[in-house]
């Protein structure tokens, strides 16, 4: 039988399309988006990190670019993403056992809005330290 | 009984042609469903339009498919709740089933995955059916206690379950992984698990849910439970088959 | 009749056990990482003595350590992860898990050489 299948490249687009869709879905799309750039964020910092053996005028000069308020914006960026991630997968480890499954939607926003307030706090100590 | 004009656009293939969409206007019952707007579109309009009904009553799931791009039984949605009066209704198939025509898909693979688990699709039910809130997704129904009839010691039920395809549509993992058992295939699974004590009968059942592409492959996204239209919760069952699976692995660990 | 292929119980996988194990683990670890990097470290970023320094306390050396175990295996679980969502064949899945794996090695070996070198 002749069907019509889309490619999987366009079907993966639908993991993010939250379009219509609930708070769990949102969490689904931020959390895969969040984990895709923690990875490459990982990767960079370990070459980063290459830095520290080639000496210390390599690192220095290293921290010196890193204080510039461009770099410093990437941080909070960062942190945003770390804190969506990381508060979200706390929230999954709960509910994926079956516990507070009534409360997911709930916990969702719980979660983003401590991640909310931290980045908001992290956010003026990483531009004032 | 005030009449309706209302504009529906229907997704529209047919193998060996590009995808369209078309745009059809009917004149409608206000209290009619989705379902009956389809009807006149075919009988009158276009008799090439091809899509599922059966029951007309959100019991045999057929009629399954996507209105304003979320899925739900057209046969007990009702035409008001989801016409504005200003953009057309929009029809779709169901997503992550291959599209056979039009508002048809292939759902071969899906009943595939529902006989793996041996699913029956009536049990034994309780001398007394409870009927609570979340039972009853179908409009103005007022839940109460059922007594049985005193000739009738219990009832036959069938399953919550309709099979129609909803959650495997909404589900965003089922998009892309031909191979995931699926909110159906693991409801299922939990289903006929608890519905026995035969232990190779648990194992087996335990077994099929274990894999890559059973519980562990579902990301929590919890769409199939909103989209479910019998409250099924199918989220619920994987995390419950999760923590069983866990807790297994654990009583093995410490039985070491 | 063809046999049905979601009939056949597969291999059962501690994969996403594990990815939840790391995950509560780093949010802990990573915690730890951040404020003790970034915001208890004057300016917000140790220059290269202050690094040699913490790493050479033994306490910090080994939650390091961990963190570097916990962050590369739950990163690697994730890639994981996506590729499988996208219901690879068998034989592809054992590929994939393998390059995953061997990537999580060099890349936890990388990070105790550079560890090594800095504390040395």
């Amino acid at each position: 039988m002749q069907t019509l299948n889309y490619t999987k490249t366009k079907q993966a687009a639908r993991w993010f399309d939250v379009r219509r869709r609930k708070a769990g879905m949102w969490a689904y799309a931020l959390n895969r988006i969040t984990g895709i750039g923690l990875v490459i964020y990982l990767y960079l910092h370990l070459g980063v990190l290459s830095l520290l053996i080639r000496g210390q005028s390599s690192w220095d000069t290293f921290v010196g670019v890193a204080r510039s308020p461009f770099v410093l914006t990437l941080d909070v960026i960062l942190l945003a993403g770390i804190l969506i991630h990381g508060l979200n997968g706390l929230r999954l480890a709960i509910t994926g056992f079956g516990f507070s499954m009534g409360a997911q939607k709930a916990l969702f926003i719980i979660v983003m809005l401590i991640g909310a307030i931290t980045l908001l706090i992290a956010a003026i100590k990483i531009f004032t330290i | 009984m005030n009449a309706l004009t209302v504009a529906l656009e229907i997704f529209r293939y047919k193998p060996g042609h590009p995808m369209r969409y078309d745009t059809f206007t009917v004149e409608i019952e206000e209290t009619a469903h989705v379902i009956d707007a389809i009807d006149l579109v075919w009988a009158r309009h276009d008799p090439t339009l091809t899509f599922r009904r059966a029951c007309h009553h959100s019991s045999c799931g057929s009629c399954a498919l996507r209105i304003n791009g979320i899925e739900r039984l057209p046969c007990i949605t009702r035409i008001t709740d989801v016409c504005d009066g200003k953009t057309p209704i929009r029809l779709e198939p169901l997503r992550n089933f291959p599209i056979v025509s039009d508002l048809v898909v292939d759902v071969s693979e899906f009943f595939q995955r529902m006989s793996a688990t041996g699913m029956t699709i009536t049990c034994e039910a309780e001398d007394y059916l409870p009927l609570t809130v979340d039972s009853f997704a179908v409009a103005d129904v007022v839940p109460k206690m059922v007594e049985l009839p005193e000739n009738l010691s219990r009832f036959n039920r069938f399953e919550q379950c309709i099979e129609c395809g909803i959650c495997m549509s909404a589900c965003p993992t089922m998009a892309t992984d031909r191979k995931f058992l699926g909110p159906a295939g693991l409801a299922a699974i939990y289903q006929a698990r608890h519905k026995t004590d035969d232990p190779v009968t648990v194992k087996h059942l335990l077994g099929l849910a274990d894999g890559e592409h059973g519980v562990w492959r579902c990301h929590s996204a919890f769409e199939c439970t909103e989209a479910c239209p019998q409250a099924v919760d199918p989220a619920g069952k994987i995390m419950a088959l999760r923590r069983e699976l866990a807790l297994r692995r654990l009583q093995r660990l410490f039985r070491k | 009749m063809s046999e049905n292929p979601f009939a056949r119980e597969p291999r059962p996988t501690t994969a996403w056990l594990w990815q939840v194990f790391t995950g509560v683990g780093l949010v802990v670890l990573l915690g730890l990482h951040m404020i003790a990097n970034h915001f208890v470290a004057k300016g917000g970023l140790r220059n290269y003595h202050e690094v040699v320094a913490y790493l050479r306390n033994p306490a910090i050396l080994s939650l390091e350590i961990l963190f570097l175990l916990c962050v590369t295996t739950h990163a690697l679980l994730g890639v994981r992860a996506i590729f499988l969502d996208f219901g690879l064949s068998d034989r592809d899945e054992t590929i994939l898990s393998q390059i995953l794996k061997w990537i999580g090695v060099l890349t936890i070996g990388y990070g105790l050489v550079v560890m090594w070198c800095v504390i040395r």
